[in-house]
């Protein structure tokens, strides 16, 4: 009995092949539409992933707190000696001191990240290293005054050429001159591309920072479940601060690409909505050939079960194929192109888009959404054309 | 007897503006072995009639019983897998998938009923070989002459080995030669002990010696001269 099932079952798969390829044309085309919109779905969803992946890889190297001056709503410089006032919490590692800024390149049109560390204070600064492509991290003021470590778009936007020096105006005009001491590896575009990192003292210089004051005053604590409570002890201390753990700032960078990443679901939701259309459209519109193919099986001894089979695996078949023709294109189009497609919306407003290289993870959950979001509304659209074509009278098939 | 109708009516769309009686007090027996054929104008119920022996649907009213079933008791999926065990059918213009080769045209009926595809083979080519056309076998049937689709759709209606052969004007859109060869496969078909119903008005068929007894059908009803 299991064997016999078993020999209808393929019978009838064999048919709906076949009659796939009677239908080619139609078959082909929904099944271009529906590999498209899967395409997409899947291309964006591993485009996000992956930027996702990244940056959390790349924001591990981000120190556990981050402290900023409020005023009036808006970040100012904060003083370092808000740092000794930290002395008295129990649990605090460090206090480094950080200056980041924008610097607007007008002959370029180009935005800058600037960002000036003390590397060798910080107590994982010699893990910095491991971000370069090449060159070192910029030692401490007295010892490598204007040296910088820059991003992978820096010097192609400045049109270096071989040469490692430029300069970069400070608020009066000045030129200050800097030397490249070190490039950032590809691998952590997405942060790094437009960075210039130099020691806080040339950072001061450039920017015109009173001494004594810095942007961002970097907290390292010893034992990183005490995160909260520490971060808890400093507001309390410097109610006029602004304390940011690091995983606040890991879940800022999920929310942006979470909400960029939404706001293009919802446009190729409305994609899918249109192909949902498509597929009803296709399946229901029988055309005399198949209402007399249908009438003629029925005749034959098909059942109407044995005709809806058909039709399912049919649409089955066709779900598919469209799914390993949409994910392979969408894993090639991120891979080959990176996401070429996608970049303008999930890149961000940088002047200095970010080269990436982006690696795809499609998770079997994000597999499974993304059948949940195509099959599921394709079985469904044809589910019931499926049925009203297996209901064709059978008697259609006779003569007046 | 193999086929019993008794005061048998077809009603289509019953109870609505477009109510059609196709069939009216339909008295018939077909004893087991013989041909009838069933005669009259198109429009007058021979389809009808013939869609009541073969299972498609029962009658509205009346008693009719095929295969020692009595089919107004047989819900929808039974008179489906009575049809099949029972009946084959011959269509007009011979109803033959045209992409499908001759060889799967033929097989199409054991498709639903989970047969290897190697006896599906085995017994579509014996088939094929009794009716001479074993060299078509792999062609598309939409490819073949008009004799040879006529001998696809017989062998098509003989695959299951059904007792009852029912054909719905089958030499409509033949040629003299072709409509006599036809018949004498009836004949030898009837020799081999199945029972014919052909609905048809044209006279090489309801005029043919191996016809035992023609009905004439004229507004859904038996005439009797």
């Amino acid at each position: 009995m299991a064997r016999h099932n078993l020999e209808k079952q393929l019978s009838i798969l064999d048919f709906a092949l076949s009659s796939l390829w009677r239908h080619r044309m139609k078959s082909l085309s929904v099944l271009l539409v529906f590999a498209a919109v899967i395409f997409l779905l899947a291309s964006f969803q591993m485009v996000t992933q992956a930027l996702s992946d990244k940056a959390k890889q790349v924001l591990a190297h981000t120190p556990e707190i981050t402290l900023q001056k409020m005023s009036a709503g808006r970040q100012e410089s904060i003083p370092l000696a808000y740092g000794e006032q930290l002395a008295g919490i129990f649990g605090i590692r460090r206090v480094v001191p950080r200056i980041w800024g924008y610097y607007f390149d007008e002959v370029r049109l180009a935005n800058y990240t600037v960002m000036g560390l003390e590397v060798n204070e910080m107590p994982e600064g010699g893990r910095l290293g491991a971000t370069l492509a090449k060159g070192v991290m910029p030692g401490p003021a007295d010892e490598a005054q204007g040296r910088v470590v820059v991003g992978q778009s820096i010097k192609k936007t400045m049109d270096l050429a071989g040469r490692t020096t430029f300069s970069l105006f400070r608020p009066d005009l000045s030129l200050k001159p800097f030397e490249i001491s070190g490039e950032f590896s590809p691998d952590t575009d997405i942060l790094t591309n437009d960075l210039i990192v130099m020691n806080v003292a040339d950072a001061r210089d450039l920017f015109g920072i009173p001494a004594g004051l810095v942007t961002d005053l970097c907290v390292y604590v010893a034992n990183p479940k005490e995160i909260e409570t520490i971060a808890k002890k400093i507001s309390e201390a410097l109610p006029s601060v602004r304390v940011l753990t690091r995983s606040q700032i890991q879940k800022t960078y999920q929310v942006v690409f979470g909400w960029r990443s939404g706001f293009g679901s919802i446009c190729l939701l409305a994609a899918l909505a249109a192909f949902v259309i498509l597929a009803w459209d296709k399946a229901s519109g029988l055309s005399p050939e198949e209402r007399r193919e249908i009438a003629i099986l029925k005749v034959l001894g098909w059942e109407t079960s044995d005709i809806l089979a058909v039709r399912s695996r049919e649409s089955v078949i066709v779900s598919g194929l469209a799914c390993i023709v949409g994910m392979t294109a969408a894993y090639i189009h991120v891979v080959y192109f990176d996401a070429a497609l996608f970049r303008p919306v999930l890149m961000g407003w940088s002047v200095l888009r970010p080269d990436l290289h982006l690696l795809p993870r499609l998770a079997a959950g994000d597999i499974l959404l993304i059948l949940a979001f195509t099959v599921i509304p394709y079985l469904a659209a044809t589910v019931i054309p499926a049925w009203r074509s297996a209901t064709v009278p059978a008697d259609s098939a006779l003569g007046g | 007897m193999l086929i019993e109708l008794s005061q048998v009516s077809k009603v289509y769309n019953q109870g609505r503006a477009n109510e059609v009686r196709a069939l009216s007090g339909i008295d018939l027996t077909v004893e087991q072995g013989s041909m009838v054929c069933l005669k009259g104008p198109s429009g007058s119920g021979k389809s009808t009639l013939l869609a009541i022996i073969g299972c498609i649907f029962p009658p509205t009213s009346g008693r009719a019983v095929i295969a020692e079933r009595q089919l107004a008791r047989l819900p929808d999926r039974f008179l489906t897998l009575h049809r099949r065990e029972t009946i084959g059918f011959i269509f007009q213009r011979f109803n033959i998938l045209p992409e499908l080769t001759v060889l799967e045209n033929i097989a199409l009926p054991l498709l639903p009923l989970g047969v290897t595809p190697k006896e599906r083979k085995l017994r579509a080519h014996e088939l094929l070989e009794r009716f001479g056309i074993s060299h078509r076998a792999q062609f598309p049937a939409g490819q073949i002459s008009g004799g040879e689709l006529q001998r696809v759709a017989i062998a098509r209606a003989l695959i299951n080995n059904q007792p009852i052969i029912l054909a719905d004007e089958p030499t409509a859109h033949l040629d003299t030669n072709l409509s006599r060869e036809f018949m004498a496969i009836m004949q030898q078909l009837k020799a081999a002990g199945k029972t014919i119903v052909i609905a048809s008005h044209d006279p090489l068929v309801f005029e043919h010696p191996a016809i035992d007894r023609t009905v004439t059908i004229l507004d859904g009803r038996i005439h009797v001269p």
